[in-house]
């Protein structure tokens, strides 16, 4: 998968936050408004602070002011809460936007272009990649513009309240955006450097874990515990040194932070005691300095709590990568025009009409295959490994395009209406036999999924199990060989009764048993009258064929 | 809270680093109070010294300690936060090596049926985020817990001092409350949930897993969308369940947040009342005030702690289950050599084999293998050909029935390569092994040209999981490994899996010869991926 830009990244995760915009715009909302009710709950402190010391009113006079305050308090709290409820419903739609593009993908791709890339690592895209993004909706995007809003207003106050002071808050944090690009890159490298760590911590620790039997095997537990500590210490000291650089950026936030403080309070008290001369000095009470001195760190909070926010941004990032890099997969075929317009064929045969395919640079797979089949005949598709049998099976399957050409299955598009498939892999999930059997067809009957199984000779063991067909599968921990899980996918095919049936290689790499009962159930399906498409090698299937097809250089003749 | 006894033992191992580091911790903390509550106390003083100037009444104000105070506070804080964050960081990155050995070390005691069928990928992907889950036990949890506790103590032992023992008592009732709601309050509430969600995290990605291993067929069915849509939902209701938590994490945090607010205002209306008594001077009034304000920052990091320690504890709780000691023996032993004059390689009697708790896949097997043997034993995947081999090599018990061997060297049939180098992957077969030797067994597996093409020869490091070699490179190499073993016994199984038939049509007999003289028992899917066999046996 190539790496998308940077800019492409951005750009999705901007799009994902335009489907959530409503719940963003209401944290953020939410956040000003607890940035608000913080600014009223300082200024009614200090205005108290004034007319209880310095104007000498009775307290009695002041608790209704109290109560005020006791409310605005409230007030904050409740917004304060609702911005975390906002920003929590915000990543939840995220999250669930994206997981739905991702399975629009793997429809579109089809399961022959998911099968490139391991069932692990799709789920951890679905899954934790999805969940990264988590932070940086719920708790960077809002901070991004609280951080800007709220130290503005504060800003406009003080300037109102004193404009030197004002000064001072604005020369301690010369830019706002030149402070967050410097917070960014500091908390930036901390992180990348801390991850980089961790997983390099956790790769040796898993590495080892992995490989325990053999280290057991060969007595060697003790030095590989030496070595992870040594390589984890290492690790370490490295950080370590990458870190005290790192750190100085926050040191830099922290330093002009408790600077401004000082400064604007040795400020005020100087005014205050009318020492200073110059400026609007005079005009300070110490309700307008106390009210400045309160709101000081309140304007450093937000660009704090940004920066401490920052690794969910790197996170989303990263985790946005990958989730782009397989949105941005091509889909195969999706240009072929000719292929998606509507086959004319009959509906009694299977029909491909000037098919092409190919892969990428190699030469063609098929050219200009033309090939027909009628209903209930049992072809059997032969020839040399890598000679197009399996591709033959995906177009009629749909689950690739061809290039060029058309293909009729029954007078319907390939893919369009429900088939029979069985892979070169069974498949089963956990849980009992009748729920796998459902997951095709969900309306069978208990009788129905009983006979099924049978006819696949699997009765035997389901006869052993207590629950019979409501036992689950992997309950003694083995669960089923290669074989069994390839007749159970037979099982859900008698169960679903298509009328078209495609196997690719059924009976490789299986035990005798499953091989004769693969074998007798194919018989089966023929007998029944179904369309029954078939790649082997194996004699006992070809002889079982009504016609064998050799499929190899790039055509398709009869044997 | 049991749970995480042995990791708290663990990390108290540390203690001196944990004190310091909490003591630079406090002293953060402390200096910022103390910055602004002592601007607040010398802004009222000069407001009212000020007052006295305008009214031309002679009074005096010491500028210089307050000023230096501030001064020397607003230093202070920046460098003990900077230190602060080195040092804690450093602590940190300790406990995570410490918990990794130890962790490593107790499942290295664990024998191989203890560990179960623990070795997937899943179990793996598990272990780490529960091992990632302990790591910030010391510096979310454990710190600003004993902290937030410490700074409220000293600030009320403030009021008693400065106002009067009912206000300070009055304060610590609030600041409690607030303590209480932040901490046990949101563990309890969000416990339940926040226990499940990785376990449920966990069921969903093998849903996931298997819808996209059946792919072809649910897609061939027509049920894609259905299968999918189920997996939106059960997706869907996780990060509801995730939203619930951050919700109630987030509700907790601004109601201990008002009640640290609440605790100044009260101790503002109540110093009003001493005040208007001279009971304190007017720059002690608003000192208080002000240093509760400043206890919001150390509240604050509790509730995000806590939301989480119901999953810190399930995690806890599973790393637990994991190391488990062994019940009987301490883990995987040799099994001791056979008596009598004669000594076979290996005897078996009347051996059932297979796992415990299920029913034996092999039963009335008997062997014996003399020093020289070259046994091979055939039969397809599921006939218990690996849990044979595994039994051979003491991996795994007998079910029933007697076995003697001498001591062994085993190929697994799964390719363990290390991230490590050539040398040190090799090494372990026989540590005592010479630089010529691992060379000359290289050859012997064809690799010595591939590794001496490369610029650091042995020292070539393989990457994770062996990613720099091929699948047939990487057999070979640990086949390699094996072969330096100087055990009488050889147990391989599946020896030249993704080795090409030309390659394997040369080595193999090369390999026999290496090992003249010691008993080889080989197994393998058919005759042709065995060493050359004087006896075959097949497993039905």
């Amino acid at each position: 998968m190539a790496e998308p830009a940077q800019a492409d990244i951005k750009g999705w995760l901007a799009g994902l936050a335009r489907t959530s915009q409503r719940w963003i715009n209401a944290t953020v909302v939410a956040g000003t408004l607890a940035g608000l009710a913080t600014i009223v709950q300082m200024v009614l402190l200090a205005w108290l602070v004034y007319q209880g010391v310095i104007a000498g009113e009775p307290v009695s006079a002041l608790t209704p002011w109290f109560l005020v305050l006791v409310g605005m308090l409230v007030v904050r709290a409740v917004c304060q809460g609702l911005q975390t409820r906002f920003a929590a419903r915000c990543s939840e739609q995220v999250r669930r936007h994206a997981r739905r593009q991702l399975n629009d993908h793997w429809q579109a791709a089809g399961p022959v272009a998911l099968s490139e890339a391991s069932a692990a690592s799709l789920a951890r895209e679905w899954l934790d990649h999805v969940e990264a993004l988590h932070g940086y909706f719920a708790r960077f995007l809002p901070q991004m513009i609280l951080a800007t809003v709220i130290p503005l207003m504060i800003l406009a106050l003080v300037f109102w309240l004193d404009w030197l002071a004002g000064i001072f808050l604005l020369l301690s944090a010369p830019l706002i955006p030149l402070f967050m690009a410097l917070v960014g890159m500091g908390a930036e490298k901390v992180n990348q450097q801390h991850f980089e760590t961790i997983s390099r911590l956790s790769g040796q620790f898993l590495d080892k874990v992995r490989g325990l039997t053999t280290l057991q095997l060969f007595g060697q537990t003790a030095q590989a515990s030496d070595t992870l500590y040594q390589r984890s210490d290492q690790y370490r000291r490295i950080t370590m040194k990458t870190l005290k650089v790192a750190f100085l950026s926050s040191a830099v936030l922290e330093f002009f932070s408790s600077v401004a403080i000082a400064v604007i309070a040795i400020y005020i008290g100087f005014g205050l005691l009318g020492y200073i001369t110059f400026g609007p000095s005079d005009q300070l009470t110490l309700f307008s300095g106390l009210l400045i001195l309160l709101l000081a760190p309140e304007f450093f909070q937000p660009l704090r709590t940004l920066s401490q926010h920052y690794h969910d941004r790197a996170a989303a990032l990263g985790a946005g990568a990958e989730i782009l890099a397989r949105l941005q997969e091509p889909v195969s075929g999706a240009g072929n025009v000719q292929a998606q317009t509507k086959p004319t064929a009959t509906a009694d045969t299977i029909a491909l009409s000037g098919v092409s395919l190919r892969y990428s640079d190699s030469p063609p797979v098929f050219d200009q295959l033309n090939m027909q089949v009628k209903r209930g005949e049992v072809i059997a598709l032969t020839g040399p490994s890598g000679g197009g049998k399996s591709s033959l099976l995906h177009l009629l399957a749909g689950f690739i395009r061809p290039d060029a050409g058309t293909i009729s299955v029954f007078g319907q598009s390939a893919g369009s209406s429900p088939f029979g498939w069985l892979g070169q892999k069974g498949f089963w999930i956990q849980g009992s036999w009748a729920d796998n059997l459902r997951l095709t067809s969900p309306d069978a009957s208990d009788i129905a999924i009983e006979n099924a199984l049978r006819r696949v000779g699997l009765a035997e063991l389901l006869d052993s199990r207590e629950q019979g067909i409501n036992s689950r599968i992997g309950e003694d921990a083995q669960g089923l060989s290669g074989g069994q899980a390839r007749r159970l996918s037979l099982a859900r095919i008698f169960l679903a009764d298509h009328e078209l049936v495609l196997l690719d290689e059924p009976t490789a790499g299986l035990d005798a048993t499953s091989e004769i009962c693969v074998l007798e159930a194919l018989h089966k399906l023929s007998e029944a009258g179904k369309t029954v498409i078939f790649s082997t090698h194996h004699q006992a299937l070809l002889a079982l064929a009504n016609r064998v097809l050799i499929v190899s250089g790039a055509e398709v003749r009869n044997a | 809270m049991r749970e995480l006894r042995p990791w708290l033992q663990l990390i108290l191992r540390r203690r001196g680093r944990l004190v310091a580091g909490g003591a630079l911790l406090l002293a953060t903390l402390i200096s910022g109070i103390a910055l602004l509550a002592l601007s607040g106390w010398f802004l009222t003083e000069t407001a009212l010294v000020g007052l006295l100037f305008a009214a031309g009444v002679q009074a005096y104000i010491n500028l210089y300690v307050p000023g230096s105070g501030i001064r020397f506070f607003a230093v202070s804080r920046t460098v003990s936060r900077y230190l602060e964050r080195l040092y804690n960081h450093n602590t940190v990155l300790s406990l995570l090596t410490d918990i990794r050995v130890a962790l490593f070390n107790r499942l290295a005691q664990a024998g191989k049926r203890q560990r179960g069928d623990k070795t997937g990928a899943q179990w793996l992907s598990r272990l780490t985020a529960d091992v990632d889950a302990l790591d910030t036990l010391y510096l979310r949890l454990i710190a600003p817990t004993a902290l937030a506790a410490l700074v409220t103590l000293m600030i009320v032992g403030l009021a008693w001092l400065l106002f009067s023992g009912t206000i300070a008592l009055i304060l610590l009732g609030i600041l409690a409350t607030a303590f209480g709601l932040a901490t046990w309050g949101l563990y309890v509430r969000t416990r339940a949930l926040s226990g499940q969600l990785n376990e449920r995290q966990e069921q969903l990605r093998g849903q996931v897993i298997e819808h996209l291993e059946g792919f072809a067929e649910l897609t061939a069915a027509g049920r894609t969308g259905k299968h999918s849509g189920r997996l939106m939902r059960h997706a869907f209701a996780l990060s509801q369940s995730q939203a619930e938590v951050d919700a109630r994490v987030g509700w907790h945090l601004s109601v201990t947040v008002l009640l640290v607010n609440l605790s100044a205002v009260i101790a503002l209306w109540a110093g009003f009342g001493l005040f208007q008594q001279d009971l304190v001077s007017g720059p002690v009034l608003v000192l208080l005030p002000i240093a509760l304000l400043g206890l919001g920052e150390v509240y604050g990091m509790l509730p995000e702690a806590f939301g989480k320690f119901g999953a810190t504890l399930a995690a806890a709780r599973r790393l637990n289950e994991d190391v488990q000691p062994a019940d009987e023996q301490p883990g995987f032993q040799k099994r001791p050599a056979g008596q009598g004059a004669k000594q076979s390689a290996l005897t078996a009697s009347d051996l059932a084999v297979g796992h415990p708790g299920q029913s034996s896949v092999i039963t009335h097997f008997s062997v014996a293998v003399e020093p020289g043997d070259r046994l091979g034993v055939v039969g397809v995947s599921g006939s218990g050909k690996s849990s044979l081999a595994d039994t051979f090599a003491g991996l795994i018990d007998p079910v029933a029935g007697s076995l003697e061997s001498l001591p062994c060297t085993y190929l697994t049939q799964t390719t363990v390569v290390f991230d490590d180098t050539v040398k040190a992957n090799l090494l372990l077969g026989n540590p005592e092994a010479t630089d010529g030797e691992l060379w000359h067994v290289l050859e012997l597996v064809e690799l010595a040209e591939r590794f001496s093409r490369e610029v650091a020869g042995l020292d070539t490091w393989l990457g994770n999981g062996g990613s720099r070699l091929s699948g047939g490179e990487a057999r070979r190499l640990v086949l390699a490994r094996v072969l330096l073993s100087k055990a009488p016994l050889v147990i391989l199984d599946e020896p030249f899996t993704g080795v090409d038939a030309d390659t394997r049509g040369r080595i193999a007999p090369r390999i026999d010869q290496w090992l003249d003289g010691r008993a080889v028992i080989s197994l393998g899917h058919g005759p042709e991926a065995l060493l050359p066999s004087g006896h075959i046996l097949h497993l039905n």
